[in-house]
């Protein structure tokens, strides 16, 4: 009989699996009404593969509370997608879709019934599913009465994760305020330092207008000041009070925008901490379910199994917890079913006959946490992994004899290897560890498995606590910016450029004695690198696993927190990129997929010596353009000719960069706010310096009166957008410089 | 049945008892009949309206490369002006970049360049339409933003794909102004238009 406090830990998962089944069926339901589409050829094994993992992960966790009849279901259904995904069918028939949607509508009315009374029966509709066993023993169905939940603690309350998952991404949207309004603060801060700048100007002019005044007023009758004058000295004064007014009411809202945005930033990081701490839920949350799992299991195979959990008060983000559940259910199952040995086996072998299964959590430095899952079992056996692999084709068969256990450790984790000789109700699926790697290895995790020579088999599990915040180092590459994830950066650093070898065509740098392969961020990513071909080079050296590539940028402008934003729907996928963030003067910039660019960098087409920078000395013009596309899309052109490109969005930004650079040729459109293009031209014609400058007028205006206007003005090419062609503008250029 | 000359009253007799026996039906129906009924009724009413000859939708037009577009409102969930936006290398050429807008990140298509149209001139391209549906949003690009205006279906007429350079599928039709009506819900469910490339491909 079980005990009281068993019945309350089975009360407390069955509420758990209604909620995990809910989700499982919801899945199953919108992969199915995706098959039914039908969707294109290609995608059919992914999606047959998704349902049939997750009838798979539903069964286990029926299993785990003993509600047998649903797991009867599930195995069904598991049998009936099985086949199909070893020769899938060219099209499902309606029929399948039939019955496939009656078993999950079963399983959706088992699940009712169980959330209602508390007692799951296969109802009555089980019976008529086409390939569908009814539920064979209703005897075994665990018979227990839905009792009210135990009585929380007076002094908490119960949330939906939903309601606290909002709550997170609600403050995580604060980030980019906390971001914003520092940016503000720094850029009033730079604002209220010129303006003083401008006061100290003025204040020495109106020291040295002071002094003529005293000289004047001094000096014989005969030079009397005139009324004039003295008001221009008069008018000075004012001016000289007035700036130094604003300057100090400036400084003032200066230092008072920075206090209150350090402020806002330690309460919006306080509140993220909180909510942190919030989400936090002890191993021994998701541990509980074990040892009743064990007990089971061990009972259904004939074997004598003890388990032992260390360290389950360890603290985790329960969003990691809650993807762990999976994984470390099925480790436990595999232990059972594949590792420990039948009782008189292990007499045979010397061993107790009772196995034992050791599950420890350890602290590890840096936020990080070691689960250690090991049985004292047989152990892995290389010949036999080897032999399942070449049976299911994962390797060729005249490998299997090769095979050594390291090789074999790492075969396990490949996708449909089983090495179960007779396929359990409980694992021997063979898809387990490959799924187990995969939820590892999405929450930033690794896995490893381990079989030493006494015997046993271990999984080394190291996850982080918390889903960490993003830290990301901002670098420029030509015009772009882009960030890196902080934890793959392992440095970076200034290398002289003369220290840069060449091996075999492929550039590497020294680092702490060891060789590491240089490759130019811009070339993976095809872009055009900046022109700072100094001395020394920033570079970023990036791991990931065993790899380790260092990359050349033009510069590295810092390291700082950022909001991980999605690309949208549209772009579902896009290499190299796996995010972007917004900073905080409201730039958008893509966030580096670190996987993506280092399988792609020793691919980069490597421009060993040359820079990709183009050579100094050609000429130099200024496009004027309001619309970002048509003046990206100008200067990409004539980028593209050889010419070096500088970019206003209008007139008077013009002219404000034609004072400041050296420019020898304008290409300007007509119509933009501020300043136009007519009297852009105008402005220069005027302007003593700048008289012959050529400019070239492009322009969506093609009326003949606009035309006699450009050349009233005195453009020397007027180019008509409706006809534009880059070789006409590339030939007008080449006509006036 | 008369090739002997005279009548056969039995048949005549029936085919009245059933005519009375339908006619009954027709004044007094059974329940079941009634609902049967309804149902089709409902059904009947349910019917989109697009079949009426007065139907229409409101409908954004714009131009793009001097031609004048238009795209029913339904599927339009804002209009930016377009200042500044950020490419990402690598992405189909039809994919100007990605903007900020509200706190999400769109992507900004260039309609011109994933219709393979000719590239002629020089347009300003600097106005964003934001298109979505429940699970896809995207913007596309545009030169200038003319209104909105009530389309008739009727005024919309099915057109050589020839005239337009874009394929027949991603057209509603065309009107009589000429101007090219595109259907916003095919390319909002397009998968042509889902980037999903990942490296060394």
């Amino acid at each position: 009989m079980p005990s009281t406090d068993d019945e309350q830990l089975l009360q407390r998962l069955l509420g758990i699996f209604r909620v995990e089944a809910a989700e499982h069926l919801k899945t199953m339901a919108g992969l199915l009404s995706t098959l039914e589409g039908p969707p294109p050829p290609a995608d059919m094994p992914a999606l047959i593969e998704a349902l049939f993992r997750e009838a798979h992960s539903l069964k286990g966790a029926a299993r785990s509370v003993n509600l047998s009849a649903i797991e009867t279901v599930c195995k069904e259904l598991e049998d009936v997608l099985s086949a199909l995904k070893r020769r899938p069918p060219a099209k499902l028939t309606p029929g399948w879709f039939r019955n496939t949607y009656r078993s999950v509508d079963t399983l959706e009315e088992m699940l009712g019934t169980q959330a209602a009374d508390g007692e799951v029966t296969a109802p009555s509709a089980a019976e008529d599913v086409a390939g569908l066993q009814p539920a064979t023993d209703p005897g075994s169905t665990t018979a227990v009465t839905e009792k009210a939940l135990p009585k929380p603690a007076a002094d908490t309350v119960r949330i939906s994760s939903a309601r606290l998952a909002a709550l997170l991404i609600e403050t995580e949207e604060l980030l980019a305020f906390k971001f914003g309004t520092a940016h503000l603060a720094d850029e009033l801060h730079a604002i209220a330092h010129d303006v003083m700048r401008e006061y100290k100007e003025i204040n020495r002019g109106t020291r040295e207008a002071r002094a003529l005044r005293r000289q004047r007023g001094t000096g014989d009758g005969a030079a009397r000041t005139s009324a004039a004058f003295e008001s221009l000295l008069d008018l000075v004064d004012h001016d000289e009070h007035r700036v130094k007014a604003l300057s100090e009411r400036l400084s003032a809202l200066s230092q008072r925008a920075e206090r209150e945005s350090r402020a806002l930033a330690a309460s919006v990081d306080n509140l993220q901490a909180e909510l942190r701490i919030a989400l936090m839920q002890p191993f021994a949350a998701l541990l509980e379910v074990l040892p009743k799992l064990v007990r089971d299991l061990s009972r259904d195979n004939g074997k004598d199994v003890d388990l032992h959990i260390d360290g389950a008060e360890l603290e985790i983000d329960r969003r990691i917890l809650e993807q762990l559940k999976d994984p470390l259910i099925h480790l436990i199952r595999n232990a059972v079913d594949h590792g420990i040995e039948s009782p008189s086996a292990r007499r045979q072998a010397g061993k107790p006959p009772r196995g034992l299964i050791t599950i420890t959590v350890l602290p590890l430095e840096g936020n990080r946490v070691r689960l250690l899952i090991a049985d004292d079992g047989a152990g892995v056996d290389p010949l036999k992994i080897a032999t399942a692999a070449g049976k299911f084709g994962l390797i060729a068969q005249e490998d299997v004899p090769g095979v050594d256990r390291n090789a074999a450790l790492e075969l396990m984790f490949a996708s449909g290897l089983s090495t179960s000789p007779i396929l359990t109700d409980l694992s021997g699926r063979g898809l387990g560890l490959a799924i187990v790697r995969e939820k590892v290895e999405r929450l930033s995790g690794t896995i490893v498995a381990e079989s030493p020579d006494d015997g046993g088999t271990r999984f080394h599990i190291v996850l982080p606590t918390m889903l960490a915040t993003f830290r990301g180092v901002l670098v420029a590459v030509g015009e772009q910016r882009f960030v890196l994830p902080s934890r793959a950066v392992e440095r970076v650093l200034r290398v002289a450029v003369d220290t840069i070898r060449t091996v075999e065509n492929r550039e590497a740098i020294e680092i702490d004695g060891k060789a590491v392969a240089l490759v130019r961020l811009a070339d993976v990513l095809g872009l055009v690198a900046g022109s700072g071909a100094g001395e020394r080079m920033a570079v970023v050296v990036l791991t990931a696993g065993s790899q380790r590539i260092a990359f050349a940028v033009d510069a590295v402008l810092g390291d700082q927190e950022v909001l991980v934003k999605g690309l949208g729907p549209q772009l579902r996928r896009v290499a190299h990129f796996s995010g972007a963030t917004v900073l905080g003067s409201g730039q958008l910039v893509p966030i580096i997929d670190i996987a993506d660019l280092l399988k792609s960098a020793p691919h980069a087409a490597t421009k060993a010596g040359t820079p990709s920078a183009p050579p100094a000395g050609q000429h130099s013009l200024l496009v004027v353009e309001d619309s970002i596309t048509s003046r990206n899309l100008l200067k990409t052109i004539l980028e593209t000719a050889g010419y070096r490109v500088t970019t206003a969005v209008d007139g008077v930004d013009a002219l404000t960069a034609l004072k400041t650079g050296q420019v020898e040729l304008v290409v300007s459109d007509v119509e933009m706010p501020r300043m136009d293009g007519f009297t852009l031209t105008e402005t220069i014609r005027k302007d003593s310096k700048l008289a012959e400058l050529p400019v070239i007028l492009v322009t969506a205006l093609d009326s003949r009166e606009d035309r006699e206007r450009g050349v009233d003005v005195g453009a020397n090419a007027y180019i008509v957008k409706s006809s534009f062609d880059q070789s006409n503008l590339l030939e007008a250029i080449r006509r006036l410089i | 049945m008369n090739k002997s000359g005279h009548i056969d009253w039995d048949a005549v007799k029936q085919r009245v008892a059933a005519a009375g026996h339908l006619l009954e039906e027709e004044f007094a129906p059974s329940a079941d009949t009634c609902r049967a009924i309804f149902e089709a009724r409902a059904r009947a009413l349910a019917v989109e309206p697009a079949a009426e000859p007065g139907a229409g939708f409101d409908a954004l037009e714009f131009t793009l490369a001097r031609e004048h577009y238009a795209i029913d409102t339904t599927w339009v969930r804002e209009v930016y002006p377009l200042r500044e936006f950020t490419p990402l290398p690598g992405t189909p050429s039809f994919v100007l970049g990605i903007i900020h807008v509200r706190g999400r990140v769109v992507s900004v298509l260039d309609l011109k360049r994933f219709f393979d149209l000719a590239p002629i001139g020089l347009s300003d391209l600097n106005k964003v339409i934001v298109l979505a549906n429940e699970t896809m949003e995207f913007g596309i690009l545009a030169d200038s933003i003319v209104g909105v205006r009530r389309l008739l279906r009727a005024e919309v007429q099915e057109s050589l794909p020839t005239l337009t350079g874009i394929r027949a599928d991603y057209l509603l039709g065309i009107t009589g102004r000429r101007e090219v009506v595109l259907d916003a819900r095919k390319l909002l469910s397009d998968p042509a238009i889902v980037v999903a490339t990942g490296a060394g491909n």
